[in-house]
């Protein structure tokens, strides 16, 4: 049989063998037969050497053509396979769900909390925090709300003893702040607090307030007003209006309430707001001098504000929750909504 | 209280429309709640603060108007008082509680008819919601409403002994009261009695007998001042509150004492015919006159505005006050007797800055210091903590600090030293918690009745108990972990339940972030299984503990599936957490691993060998890693089957396998030899 016959079996039996090929195995397995260096057409090349002269040089042209056609073939048929294998392993369903660790949440109030922080922390006040189970003296008397006055009907208490309480609101830490540290003072003060309030949709007997006092020479109420406007810009979006209307406190004088344009209307009027347009949020107010006495701070030297806001109102105003319940449930569908 | 908007115009002329006078009103301190349509008049229902009782009558909202709007009050004439006899028997008035009552008038008015009301004033109480008795009534409440004095009328007939006595009553006295009520009064309270017995609670309510009705022929009309802090502490008492002691409590206007009953004595000779006659009066009032001194200056530093001398006149001057210019800068302030809440300066400075207006001060952000250290350490702990446990799953909650006693007592080894609330609301609350588990337990029940089955919680609160350091009330700031139910759930990978070893990885992970070092120790508590405490290292109090919640206890709270809960104060753990953070080289050379399966005794503790691993040949070990733990039919029983990943590397250059296969066959003979084990 002449070289060119076997040259053309061996292109014959590469090209049948390639179709029957299923998978790279085969593939390599082909390259190994007939390209190897112990394959069939190495074995003709070999036998090429010793023709005689005159035929050696047309075989192994031909040997070699042969040699790069089937490498080439071999190459295209390989990428071509390995592109539709792949096609077939990758069976993605877009659709699937995809899977990963499960994460969790932090409670909705403590969010709120971290919210008012940061909005304070960046205008330059620290956070301090004092106990909550407190004097009287800390929590009325210092406070300039005398034992037997109607200005302490606001503050119906927890006694756990003749002199002890669970604090009604978070301004006691105002005054240890003011007891250890001298002027400039500028804090603010989270914390939780309770009053004897039989628990509804909107009323609970322990919620949170975030307190916060400012202390130095000419401190002014336009101050005051500055810190909330920012503060509420911040926390309910930059178109919401502020007002402070006049009010009673015993431990600040002049005293505030503030509200801010309704956010569920805008302001028009609807049953969140009471159809008045307004959402009353904070209490606030210059320092009354009598608390400064009480600290030892000259009131004819320094000058403050303080103000308190309750965390569960703004937290239900900025969520649209309905019912403060909710919050001391735990329910873990409510939770994952504050993602 | 109640405005009238009709009523007031008796007093002040107002050219604005209601909701303007509201407005008005809200924006200078006296806060309009809602107004409503009585007829042809508008109702404004009032928020009036407990500073203010001069605000409790038409005139004295008259007069905020009048400052708002800068409108003229009409001034309330009362024309001297006629008497047109002295044809009743003499009353001996005495006031044996003069601390209590400095000051007391009884009017006698005889020969009055009583009737209805005439119709015109009977409207105006009923627009403010008041209910008409008979015209002698009614008008002892019209001149409440009108200038704040409460008065009482008697039926003089049914006095007895002529005598009228204020004291304190004696305890188990008792009393039928106007509204048919009987009370039981206590020793202290203020009463009015007569020769026999107590007729009135003193300014509170009035008694049955001595009431005045259609058959009433004399009457004696009280007006008196009565101490506040009694009136309130008797109305409480009795939880008997009264338009009469609201304003009692908040102080009533010393002047008007007696002009008061001049009044009410006029319109009861007009409208019920009645002959004015003596005046009794024991006691004196003395109407204290303050001055004050006024810096406008100082005003408008405080407030941040300019508002002139001439406009903190005016204002002051409608509101009643009189004011005498001291020259350059200062005033002098005489504040009237129905405006005891003014006292200082600063009194006055708010007067000024609500009626001038809260919006007319600017807002100014240009004082803030910047602080260089925002958070205190124990805060940024707090903080890290509370970033980590919701990265690895859990989710937040918060439970209620106060708890039932029967709550409680499902806790024995945690109940020392609490602390009781000495007036609940309900046996539901009522106790401080000292452990935050209940919390945890209901929250989880909660949750299990609503089907939401797998369950992975923390909660950051505080723990309460009786004796701290330097106080008599200790608050702990404490972390509460609860796990229940399934772990993973996809499609994918087979579900696997929640066991201890998940919930002492949450630990380790918390602890790991904030770099603190610990132990865990098998510990015995009673309310759990498989229990172990936490304690850092060097410390020896312990920090918390954890493990899985007996079966007796779940059912307390109706949970069927196991539940695994961990407890730890964070006092130690805010000490000793490092946040620092600091870059360590990384290793420059590959490291070889090498894995070794040992079998040994099925108590062995997985530190021992690990430790032993370590201390064997330590320089070259750059991890250690617990791959499988195996037990099973192709061991013994009594063993099992620990496999291990050993990392070995060196810092400055590559092992060769050869050096490998030495530490790590010298490894072998050490754990052979010091614990007994074999390999697999």
């Amino acid at each position: 049989m002449g070289i060119q016959s076997e040259l053309e079996k061996i292109r014959n039996e590469f090209e049948g063998a390639l179709m029957r090929a299923g998978s790279l195995k085969d593939i390599e397995d082909i390259k190994v037969k007939y390209l190897g260096r112990k394959g069939d057409l190495t074995g003709i090349l070999k036998a090429v050497a010793t023709l005689p002269k005159e035929e050696r040089r047309e075989a192994g042209k031909q040997a070699n053509l042969l040699k790069n056609e089937l490498t080439e073939k071999l190459g295209t048929f390989t990428s071509g396979k390995k592109t539709e294998m792949s096609d077939k392993r990758e069976a993605l369903d877009v659709t699937m769900p995809g899977i990963s660790s499960s994460r969790g949440t932090l409670h909705p109030l403590t969010q709120v909390m971290e919210k008012i922080n940061d909005i304070f922390v960046s205008l330059g006040f620290s956070i301090a925090e004092g106990p909550e189970i407190e004097s009287e003296f800390y929590n009325f008397e210092a406070l300039n709300i005398p034992l037997d006055h109607p200005s302490r009907d606001a503050f119906d208490t927890f006694y756990v003893d003749e002199k002890h309480l669970l604090r009604s609101h978070t301004s006691n830490v105002q005054i240890h702040v003011m007891e250890k540290k001298d002027p400039p003072v500028q804090v603010i003060m989270p914390g939780r607090v309770y009053r004897p309030d039989a628990v509804d949709a909107s009323h609970s007997f322990m919620f949170h307030q975030v307190e916060g006092l400012m202390v130095d020479k000419d401190v002014t109420f336009a101050d005051l007003k500055g810190v909330l406007s920012v503060f509420c810009k911040s926390i309910f979006g930059e178109n919401i209006k502020m007002r402070l209307r006049p009010h009673f406190f015993p431990f600040t004088e002049p005293s505030a309430e503030v509200d801010i344009s309704c956010i569920i209307c805008g302001g028009k009027g609807c049953r969140v707001c009471s159809g008045n347009g307004w959402l009353e949020i904070l209490g606030a107010g210059m320092v009354n001098p009598k608390v400064f006495k009480s600290v030892g701070y000259d009131p004819d030297k320094y000058t403050g504000f303080a103000f308190g806001m309750g965390v569960e109102r703004i937290a239900m105003l900025l969520y649209g929750i309905e019912d403060i319940r909710l919050f001391y449930e735990n329910d873990v569908r409510f939770l994952k909504q504050f993602d | 209280m109640k405005l009238s908007y009709e009523w007031i115009k008796d007093y002040i002329n107002i050219n604005k429309t209601p909701e303007e006078v509201a407005h008005g009103l809200t924006m200078s301190g006296s806060e309009v709640d809602s107004i409503e349509d009585v007829g042809k008049d508008k109702v404004m229902e009032m928020e009036i603060t407990s500073n203010r009782p001069d605000c409790l009558n038409m005139v004295g909202l008259a007069r905020e108007i009048s400052a708002v709007f800068d409108e003229e009050l009409k001034e309330l004439k009362v024309q001297e008082v006629k008497i047109f006899g002295d044809n009743a028997a003499k009353i001996e008035c005495e006031i044996k509680a003069k601390n209590l009552c400095p000051n007391y008038t009884a009017r006698i008015i005889t020969d009055v008819k009583v009737c209805d009301i005439n119709k015109k004033i009977g409207a105006k109480l009923e627009a403010i919601g008041l209910r008409t008795v008979n015209n002698i009534v009614d008008i002892t409440n019209f001149c409440m409403m009108e200038s704040g004095q409460p008065m009482h009328a008697f039926d003089l007939d049914k006095i007895r002994g002529n005598k009228i006595i204020i004291r304190e009553a004696q305890s188990g006295e008792k009393i039928t009261m106007i509204d048919g009520g009987e009370k039981e009064l206590c020793s202290g309270m203020l009463v009015i009695a007569d020769a026999e017995r107590v007729i009135a609670i003193a300014g509170v309510m009035g008694g049955k007998d001595t009431e005045v009705t259609s058959s009433t022929k004399n009457i004696l009309l009280e007006s008196a001042y009565f101490d506040p802090i009694s009136v309130r502490r008797t109305a409480r008492e009795l939880t008997l509150s009264t338009d009469s002691s609201y304003r009692f409590e908040r102080g009533v206007d010393k002047a008007m004492v007696r002009l008061s009953s001049d009044r009410a004595a006029q319109m009861i000779a007009v409208e019920a015919k009645g002959k004015i006659e003596k005046i009794y009066e024991a006691g004196e009032l003395s109407v204290k006159e303050t001055s004050i001194g006024f810096s406008t200056e100082r005003t408008n530093n405080l407030l941040g505005i300019e508002i002139s001398k001439k406009e903190v006149v005016r204002i002051l001057s409608r509101l009643g006050m009189t004011v005498t210019d001291q020259g350059e800068r200062d005033l002098s302030v005489k504040v009237p007797s129905f405006r005891e809440d003014l006292e200082n300066e600063i009194d006055l400075i708010e007067e000024v800055a609500r009626i001038h207006g809260y919006d007319k001060i600017p807002g100014t952000v240009t004082k803030f210091a910047p602080q260089i250290k925002r958070k205190e350490h124990a805060r940024e702990v707090v903080d890290k903590i509370r970033g980590i446990l919701p990265a690895i799953g859990l989710n937040e909650i918060m439970t209620y600090s106060v708890i039932s006693e029967a709550a409680t007592s499902r806790f024995s080894s945690m109940i020392k030293d609490i602390v009781v609330l000495r007036n609940p609301l309900s046996e539901e609350q009522k106790v401080l918690t000292s452990q935050l588990l209940d919390g945890m337990m209901k929250t989880i029940a909660w949750n299990l009745n609503r089907r939401n089955n797998d369950l992975a919680l923390f909660e950051l609160g505080k723990i309460y108990s009786k004796g701290g350091e330097g106080s008599p009330f200790s608050e702990e700031l404490t972390l509460c972990i609860g796990l229940t139910g399934k772990l993973r759930k996809n499609w994918k990978e087979k579900d696997r339940m929640t066991d201890i070893y998940d919930l002492k990885g949450v630990i380790e992970a918390f602890l790991e972030g904030v770099k603190v070092k610990n132990i865990f120790q098998p510990a015995a508590i009673g309310e759990m299984f498989d229990a172990a405490e936490i304690i850092l290292r060097g410390e020896k109090e312990v920090s918390g503990f954890f493990g899985e919640v007996r079966e007796n206890l779940r059912e307390e709270y109706g949970i069927e599936q196991r539940v695994y809960i961990a407890q730890i104060k964070l006092k130690n753990i805010i000490e000793t957490a490092d946040l620092k953070k600091k870059y360590k080289m990384i290793a420059k050379f590959p490291f070889s691993v090498r894995d070794i399966s040992i079998l040994c005794d099925r108590k062995m503790e997985n530190t021992k060998i690990y430790e032993m691993i370590k201390d064997s040949v330590s320089e070259f070990i750059q991890g250690i890693e617990l791959k499988d733990v195996y037990l099973g039919k192709q061991i013994p029983q009594d063993k099992k089957s620990l496999s291990y990943s050993i990392q070995y590397g060196a810092e400055t250059r590559t092992l060769t396998d050869n050096e490998i296969e030495i530490v790590h066959d010298k490894m072998k003979t050490v754990l052979e030899r010091k614990l007994n084990v074999t390999f697999r």
